[in-house]
């Protein structure tokens, strides 16, 4: 099982740059920053490689389909997608203060997938009901969404941490409203994207684009609440405080989807 | 203007409405989760108090996306948002239609240094060279000929943005009317049907009757193939639909891989085996030759020496967990006898030894000297069709569409306009940048600051 070891590799890589993030912050020394994000695009690297390798797997078993299928692989993609994110975040504001509130959140999905012993890693065929492109599709889009949401989570905790003087390093108010907002935005739109293909899916296995289970009802309410939110930003410009309070309500979705 | 004084259409074009709305949504959505729905909802009912209950009924607690209270706020979401929708129109058919380009109050005051060039060409070559630039990435360069010897350029993009946000409430509106249309003018049933079998009419979902089909299926074929962990791998109907005597459609149904006919749309839901299968059984004289025949329940057969008639009584797929069984009557002059022939009697009799002289009726030589075996008992399969039709489903597809389009222009597109005004100022020529936009600032200013860099660099350049 040459995967699992590419993604122990990945999982030990993102703890060494969470490692670095924080000799960064500790000496001050850019050195560390540097050090820390091309550990970061390693673990990537290694993450991908994976995650191939499992697909090519599947294939050699004789079942075939993308590393999607079952919890232990959409925990994995949740990881990749961060990790993916983050990096373009990353790169795109130059600034690396980030990198301390995401890598964790990667590095304990990663362990918790691989140490859960409820989490089997087997590679699984698909019985009938799975057996569907648009299920793949959602999957992708409902877990880029997390992950967008994610990201912006971590910079609601940094928002209200950002007065605190051990924290210092952590860029004014303004620029991470406008982050948190333009990773809210991303991430609901990646979550309609993501009911939309899950009811196309449900459309043509079940029956019905949209049946109330309550899977389909807390993605939903998920989607009201940034709706509400959206809105709300547009008529009160409402930041700051009440905006970082967004980064905490993906939180239903997930747990939903985690009951499953 | 008296539109915006009718306290009734204010209450509409307010947002607030729309994200109590949408909060109430919210909240009822999660009383939808907590309280077991529907069917779900009797063995809750049985575990509370009758009061409680019957209030819970009366509030409709137990179909909450089907109660009242939920249609009433949809109602006012729809009401809502075509309010709002007609309230904000003539503004944006202004700003998308209207003279947008001109140059607006105040546009070219309290510019940064950064944004206001000085060179010492004339104002004519000047505007020459800033059409070009700007062109590069903007559309629709208009020029306005000014008084003072001022002369403004104009470019913009993204002026369909400007629709996103209705694209997003058209959505929202098309998503509810096809969910109604759904509701009111859908229907959904199931159907068993055998191998080899026909049905016209379906069994509708809730116990609300049967219906009849605009067409008659047959099921040529079930077929069920499993991975090797014994996980199930394929589930295929080999359906046929027919029409007054001719076919109209033949071809294999497969989860995943629905069928879509005449506007009802077909899905394989579940599968089983009839428990009317033929029975293949054989018998012997004393553990002589076999003889194999196939039988049918309620059939009979006779014994070659004329000394009885075999009658099948019952065919079990699987009996007390013992594996196939039929149980067969010998007619015979010195009365009749019943017994259980069972096709794994070996391994019976492993398990538990002696037992068919324990239990005579599990006894496959009781009626002497014939010895029956049971080979096996044919599967016949029957397929579980889903079979509904909802004519809202098209509108939900083009709500998505619309929804997708409209997120994206609303969310990652602008209307940013630049103007370049080129003046005279004493001895020089002077060209200032403005730049406005509806939303995003961010990308706007990233624009002008590259709109700027190339001006730099071609004034650089021109000098030299």
């Amino acid at each position: 099982m040459t995967n699992t070891m590419l993604l122990s590799w990945a999982t030990f890589l993102y703890f060494g740059a969470f490692v670095f993030y924080l000799f960064r912050l500790v000496f001050r020394k850019e050195f560390w920053g540097q050090g820390a994000f091309y550990t970061v695009i390693g673990g990537l690297g290694a993450h991908t490689l994976s995650m191939l390798l499992r697909w090519k797997e599947s294939y050699a078993l004789g079942f075939g389909h993308a590393p999607l299928s079952n919890f232990y692989e959409s925990l994995i993609f949740f990881a990749w997608a961060l990790i993916l994110l983050y990096v373009i975040v990353e790169w795109r504001i130059k600034d690396r203060s980030l990198g301390v509130f995401v890598l964790p959140a990667a590095f304990l999905l990663l362990a918790f997938a691989s140490l859960t012993p409820s989490i089997s890693n087997r590679i699984q065929a698909l019985v009938p009901a799975l057996q569907s492109n648009w299920l793949t599709s959602h999957v992708v889009a409902c877990f880029l969404g997390y992950a967008a949401f994610t990201v912006a989570f971590a910079i609601g905790i940094m928002y209200f941490l950002r007065n605190i003087p051990l924290f210092g390093f952590i860029p004014e108010g303004e620029t991470l409203n406008e982050l948190l907002y333009q990773h809210a935005v991303l991430g609901f739109v990646f979550l309609t994207l993501g009911i939309m293909t899950g009811s196309v899916w449900a459309h043509y296995a079940w029956g019905s684009y949209w049946s109330w289970d309550p899977k389909e009802t807390w993605s939903l309410i998920t989607w009201l609440i940034y709706a509400v939110m959206l809105h709300a930003r547009y008529v009160r410009g409402w930041k700051g405080d009440r905006m970082a309070v967004l980064g905490v309500n993906y939180l239903p979705g997930l747990h939903s989807y985690l009951q499953s | 203007m008296t539109k915006q004084k009718n306290p009734c259409w204010s209450f509409f074009t307010s947002v607030y409405l729309t994200i109590t709305l949408l909060a109430l949504m919210v909240i009822l959505s999660i009383v939808g989760t907590l309280i077991p729905q529907q069917d779900a909802a009797r063995g809750f009912i049985q575990g509370i108090s009758p009061g409680l209950a019957s209030f819970l009924q009366t509030m409709q607690a137990f179909d909450v996306f089907h109660s009242v209270w939920f249609f009433l706020l949809m109602l006012l979401l729809c009401l809502n948002l075509i309010v709002c929708s007609l309230n904000r129109w003539p503004l944006t058919w202004k700003q998308f239609r209207g003279a947008p380009l001109a140059e607006e109050k105040g546009l070219f005051r309290g510019l940064t240094p950064e944004r206001i060039f000085m060179c010492d060409e004339d104002v004519e070559t000047m505007t020459g060279r800033m059409e070009v630039l700007l062109s590069r990435k903007y559309r629709k360069i208009i020029v306005n000929c000014e008084k003072e010897d001022a002369i403004i350029i104009c470019g913009e993009r993204g002026r369909y943005s400007r629709f996103a946000v209705y694209a997003v409430h058209v959505s929202l509106l098309l998503l509810i009317m096809g969910a109604f249309t759904g509701a009111f003018w859908g229907w959904e049933g199931y159907v068993n049907i055998g191998e080899g079998e026909t049905a016209d009419a379906i069994d509708l979902k809730g116990a609300e009757g049967t219906k009849k089909l605009p067409f008659t299926i047959r099921c040529d074929k079930f077929l069920v193939a499993f991975h090797e962990n014994g996980a199930p791998k394929t589930f295929r109907s080999d359906l046929t639909f027919l029409q007054d005597g001719k076919t109209l459609f033949q071809g294999p149904l497969l989860m995943n891989h629905t069928i879509s006919l005449e506007g009802v749309r077909v899905y394989q839901a579940s599968y089983g085996s009839s428990p009317d299968g033929r029975a293949s059984l054989a018998f012997s004289r004393g553990g002589g030759e076999e003889k194999i025949i196939k039988v049918g329940p309620g059939e009979s057969f006779a014994l070659p020496e004329k000394n009885g008639t075999v009658q099948i009584a019952r065919i079990e797929e699987d009996l007390m967990k013992m594996g196939p069984a039929v149980k067969i009557i010998v007619h015979s002059g010195e009365g009749d006898v019943s017994c259980w022939v069972f096709q794994h009697i070996d391994k019976i009799r492993e398990m538990s030894p002696g037992v068919t002289e324990q239990i005579p009726m599990f006894n496959p030589a009781l009626f002497k000297p014939y010895i029956f075996v049971l080979k096996g008992i044919e599967e016949r399969h029957y397929t579980g069709l889903q079979i509904s039709s909802d004519p809202g489903a098209p509108l939900v597809a083009a709500a998505a569409v619309f929804m997708m389009m409209g997120l994206m222009g609303t969310f990652f597109a602008s209307h940013r306009r630049i103007w370049i005004k080129i003046e005279r100022a004493g001895e020089k020529t002077k060209i200032s940048v403005a730049a406005r936009t509806n939303k995003h600032r961010v990308v706007l200013d990233r624009e002008v600051r590259q709109l700027t860099e190339r001006i730099k660099i071609s004034l650089e350049a021109g000098s030299t």
